[in-house]
């Protein structure tokens, strides 16, 4: 029983540190612009088809250390393409509703999942794994070597971010941004390029989860960004979305409560609710803290002037 | 603002137009042109054109909610499912149950009325994006359900031979017989939207939506306003689902997914928020397009995305903006003010 | 291939619009895009192949035949467009269509309205239960698909517990079904009946569970890429049990996918294996030299429901009929490079055909 729960304990880690990493990109685009970028999950669904392009093309497929290199110009290529996203697709809605820029980025999503599709393919890709393999037997839990460094990599980009937005002027600019663009610009911030900078940050990070997840599991399909992006953007909202940390949380919270519910729930409910429910417990989870912490769990709790829709549509 | 205008001064005062003929007339041309016109048409656009019309009713639905109240709901979709699987269940094989087609169309709608209310009363005091997230939600809910409680769904298989629906001795089987059914029902639903918008309550949704603690200052019940939106925007909804599985025949999961609640939007987005004509605009737009794009078979959805993308860069706030609607092509042809 | 379709669709409006053409177009519609694009585009490319190879040939009496490909989404809405849509068409004279079973039923009864020779890919036992004659099945439904996997593991592997899983799709939930009544009435004991999300790719929690639960056989109702996952992360955790896995597991992506943790499973398919016969063999090249790809899990399927059409089109008396065409598939009688078409009366193979493989050394191969 004690390792059932370890060996739980440890997939809900792994699955936790993917989901965080995409709900990075969610909040940090929701705290300046109030978006939901729908595109984002699609990024990061190139993202793990560029990563295998790369890797090919430079033939490191399969080597840990290659695996960095890849990472790195992964991220660069999927943050300008989010950088570009951005500017084609949202930046002329700015000012217009709050609708029309959620609307052109479900657009945008579509474009960016049907030319993955022309260009990679409609067959599911073998991927190379870029983790080291092996496993550890840890009191009768298997840990591997995998779930460890897509843990570790998740950790050291989120602690870098942290830093980046907390300790570097660019980072001050960016939450000053968040906090507010028109004050912001009168000290001399330029939105633009704060928002640009998210817009190359969130998808970066995506991409680099889209290489873990495919790497993970072995395989990439270029319908694979859209559920996965809808259970990540819950996570943020489950956190508190606009809030670093918030995602953090909300991704690992997000990772138990699928794990655990799916292993326990047959056993608890006498087989009555099967292993086919866990989307729902996910949202009925996210329902419940909603009604109870409307913010969601570290989310500001923002007075109503500013969650009110005054000309919002 | 103009809306804010009219919050000020019902729009039945200042500005009626001296004659009214003129207007309903014009209004009236589309629906009997589409009688007109639509028997002759071959199937094949006969049936683009039902689903065009079932969309735009379901959009004229949706905007009570988001065009006129101003609150987001990506689960609309829940509303259509709960109507769909009335019919399939209460008359066909299933339980071997065999209601008549009126009288479900008013159990499914009611009770995707009742679920819009149960809904809406412990989610309606969360405000913008968390409001959305929540229906999201509670879209995928009712479709997980549909999905796994096999005992009465029939989970995944769906439900097949549905009874054909008969409505007032009259069989409706072919595109036609929905055509007129369709039509009727646009016309209703128009009407009773327009005049919502119109009434003390629209004038109350729009306060609510440009300002709620302006609104509630003044004396209005926000909650109980829009728990009404809500509760109307469901029934409409799941009066469209029952329709929509009597067309089909067939009801099964996977034609209730988040997507489905998204075109709902982009219907009435598209075309134009809180405008009647807008839904059927936008209704007429996005499902041509894809049938129209067929010729481009792989590159489909890629150039339908593309498509999107540029018509809402072009109008960001709808082909046909909000002050353009029924009250105003009345005041326009019956020569009011403008 | 692009332009080819353009020119497909491009005949098909000419063809709506009245316009005098002496090709015979043959309909499809499967999904293209979305979960099962591959599926859907490697099938209708079996069709297109047989399409090119009978044109080659001449044609069908003297005429052209030119292949109408259409992109359901799999979802029902646009499946039944697409039915009106072929029907409408004047010189649309048969269909294979649809891939799914929930796509399938809806549309058949606009096909069948419109009298349509349609030849169906959807296994769902459920497809032909409306009775429809213009409805014909070449391959085996899900019946057969889950009662022969689990006799083989009681009788041939000795099995006794059986863990099952499912996508929670009508196929994957279909077929799972069938296992455990049989594998139950064979005097096996189920352990566990569990469905999954259909997109979930993360299996380790439900897995953990069935480790602990120590069956001898696990049997997966789903479809790929989810089939991979499951048997690679199975045997990452220990799972020392042998897989069962139906027809979309028979591909090169399944081995590939999940590595060296596909020794050993078994898949079912209704075709034999492509290596099998000349006639098999003659198709992979075939098909490999037509799309620069291996074929898909279902190319050689498309290939074998184009085909019966063709050939009911060579025996149909002119001028060709969509009446004349049904009642000349309803007495196929010939050998497909799967096995021999013969149609019941309710439009079901006569002898379905069903083949178990195992794999051994990072092949397939046949075991039954």
């Amino acid at each position: 029983m004690g390792a059932l729960i370890l060996q739980q304990t440890i997939n809900a880690l792994t699955v936790g540190s993917i989901y965080a990493l995409i709900a990075l990109g969610y909040t940090m685009v929701y705290g300046v612009l109030r978006l939901i970028n729908f595109a984002h999950s699609e990024l990061f669904t190139a993202g793990a088809f560029i990563g295998l392009a790369l890797a090919g093309a430079l033939g490191v497929a399969g080597h840990p250390t290659g695996g960095l290199l890849v990472g790195f110009i992964t991220f660069v290529l999927i943050g300008l393409a989010g950088v570009s996203v951005e500017i084609v697709a949202y930046r002329p809605l700015r000012g217009t509703s709050r609708l029309a820029p959620m609307l052109s980025a479900l657009g945008m999503a579509v474009v960016i999942q049907n030319a993955v599709m022309l260009i990679g393919g409609r067959r599911p890709l073998i991927y190379p794994s870029f983790l080291p393999s092996g496993v550890i037997d840890v009191f009768g839990a298997i840990i591997t070597y995998k779930q460890i460094t897509i843990f570790l990599v998740a950790v050291i980009l989120m602690v870098g971010l942290e830093l980046f937005v907390n300790r570097t002027n660019l980072g001050v600019r960016i939450r000053a941004v968040a906090e507010n663009a028109e004050t912001a610009s009168l000290v001399g911030i330029n939105p633009n390029m704060a928002i640009s900078l998210i817009f190359f940050i969130g998808p970066g990070l995506g991409a680099v989860a889209g290489i873990l997840y495919s790497s993970f599991y072995g395989v990439a399909t270029f319908t694979m960004g859209f559920v996965i992006g809808m259970k990540a953007f819950t996570a943020a909202i489950l956190g508190g979305i606009g809030s670093i940390p918030g995602a953090v949380l909300g991704g690992f919270l997000l990772g138990f409560i699928e794990t655990f519910a799916t292993a326990w729930m047959p056993v608890l409910s006498g087989g009555l609710i099967g292993t086919e429910y866990r989307d729902i417990f996910a949202f009925s989870v996210l329902v419940l803290i909603l009604l109870f912490r409307p913010a969601g769990l570290l989310g500001e709790h923002v007075s109503e002037e500013t969650m009110v829709y005054k000309s919002d549509f | 603002m103009e809306s804010r205008a009219r919050a000020a001064a019902p729009a039945s005062g200042a500005a009626a137009p001296r004659k009214l003929w003129p207007g309903a007339l014009a209004m009236l041309a589309v629906p009997v042109l589409l009688l007109i016109v639509g028997p002759h048409l071959p199937s094949y656009p006969l049936r683009i054109l039902d689903m065009i019309l079932l969309y735009a009713v379901l959009g004229l639905g949706l905007n009570i909610i988001v065009g006129y109240a101003g609150l987001l709901d990506l689960g609309y979709v829940a509303f259509y499912a709960i109507g769909a699987y009335s019919w399939a269940l209460l008359a066909s094989g299933q339980f071997d149950i065999h209601l008549p087609f009126a009288l479900v169309l008013l159990i499914g709608a009611s009770l995707a009325g009742l679920a819009g209310i149960l809904l809406g009363i412990p989610v309606l005091r969360l405000r913008g994006d968390y409001l959305a997230i929540v229906t999201l939600g509670f879209g995928e809910i009712i479709r997980v359900l549909m999905n796994n409680l096999d005992v009465v769904t029939n989970g995944p298989q769906g439900i097949a031979r549905i009874d054909e629906a008969h409505l007032f001795g009259w069989t409706l089987s072919t595109p036609d017989d929905f055509l007129y059914l369709l039509v009727a029902m646009l016309v209703v639903v128009f009407l009773f939207v327009w005049r919502i918008q119109e009434s003390a309550l629209g004038t109350a949704l729009s306060a609510v939506r440009e300002d709620q603690d302006a609104a509630r200052g003044c004396g209005i019940n926000t909650t109980r306003v829009k728990l009404v939106a809500f509760a109307f925007s469901a029934f409409i909804g799941g009066a469209c689902g029952v329709v929509f599985a009597a067309m089909q025949r067939f009801v099964s999961p996977e034609s209730f997914t988040f997507w489905e609640s998204l075109v709902i939007v982009l219907v009435i987005v598209v075309g134009g928020l809180g405008n009647p004509f807008g839904a059927l605009l936008g209704a007429t737009l996005l499902i041509l397009l894809p049938e129209l794009l067929r010729a481009y078979a792989d590159y489909r959805l890629l150039f339908y995305g593309m498509a999107l993308v540029v018509i809402i860069l072009a109008r960001p706030r709808g082909l046909i903006s909000r002050q353009y609607g029924p009250s105003w092509l009345m005041r326009r042809l019956g020569g009011g003010k403008c | 291939m692009r332009l080819k379709n353009m020119l497909c669709a491009a005949v098909a409006m000419a063809a709506l619009t009245g316009a005098a053409q002496a090709d015979i177009l043959i309909g499809t519609a499967g999904p293209t895009t979305n979960a099962e694009a591959l599926f859907g585009t490697t099938w209708q490319n079996g069709m297109d192949l047989a399409i090119r190879e009978a044109n080659a040939a001449g044609g069908v009496q003297g005429q052209k035949l030119v292949l109408v490909r259409d992109d359901d989404g799999g979802d029902p809405k646009q499946g039944t467009l697409i039915a009106q849509k072929h029907c409408d068409t004047a010189g649309m004279l048969g269909v294979v269509a649809n891939f799914n079973s929930g796509v399938t039923i809806p549309s058949s009864d606009i096909y069948n309205r419109c009298g349509m020779p349609q030849v169906t890919n959807a296994s769902n036992p459920k497809v032909t239960k409306a009775g429809y004659k213009n409805l014909f099945r070449p391959i085996a439904n899900d019946l057969s698909q889950g009662s022969a996997p689990a006799e083989y593991a009681l009788t041939k592997l000795g099995a006794k517990k059986a863990a099952i899983v499912h996508d929670k799709q009508a196929f994957g939930q279909g077929v799972a079904e069938v296992f455990r009544t049989n594998f139950t009435k064979g005097g096996g004991t189920v352990t566990s009946f569990s469905g999954i999300a259909q997109t979930d790719v993360d299996f380790s929690a439900l897995l953990s569970s069935i480790r602990a639960e120590n069956p001898d056989v696990v049997y997966f109702g789903g479809v790929m890429p989810a089939v991979g996952l499951f048997v690679k992360q199975a045997r990452e955790l220990g799972i020392k049990a042998t897989f069962f896995a139906a027809d979309s597991a028979f591909s090169p992506d399944f081995i590939a996918g999940a590595g060296p943790a596909s020794e050993g499973a078994v898949v079912s398919f209704q075709a034999p294996p492509y290596d099998s016969s000349p006639a098999l063999k003659k198709f992979a090249a075939d098909y490999k030299a037509a799309f620069g790809e291996e074929p898909g899990p279902y190319s050689a399927y498309g290939y074998v429901e184009a085909t019966i059409i063709i050939e009911a089109m060579k025996k149909a008396p002119a001028p060709l009929t969509r009446a004349g065409i049904v009642s000349e598939i309803a007495k196929s009688d010939f050998d497909g490079i799967v096995g021999h078409v013969a149609f019941t009366p309710e439009g079901e193979l006569q002898k379905p055909f069903l083949f178990l493989y195992g794999v051994k050394d990072g092949k397939f191969e046949l075991v039954k």
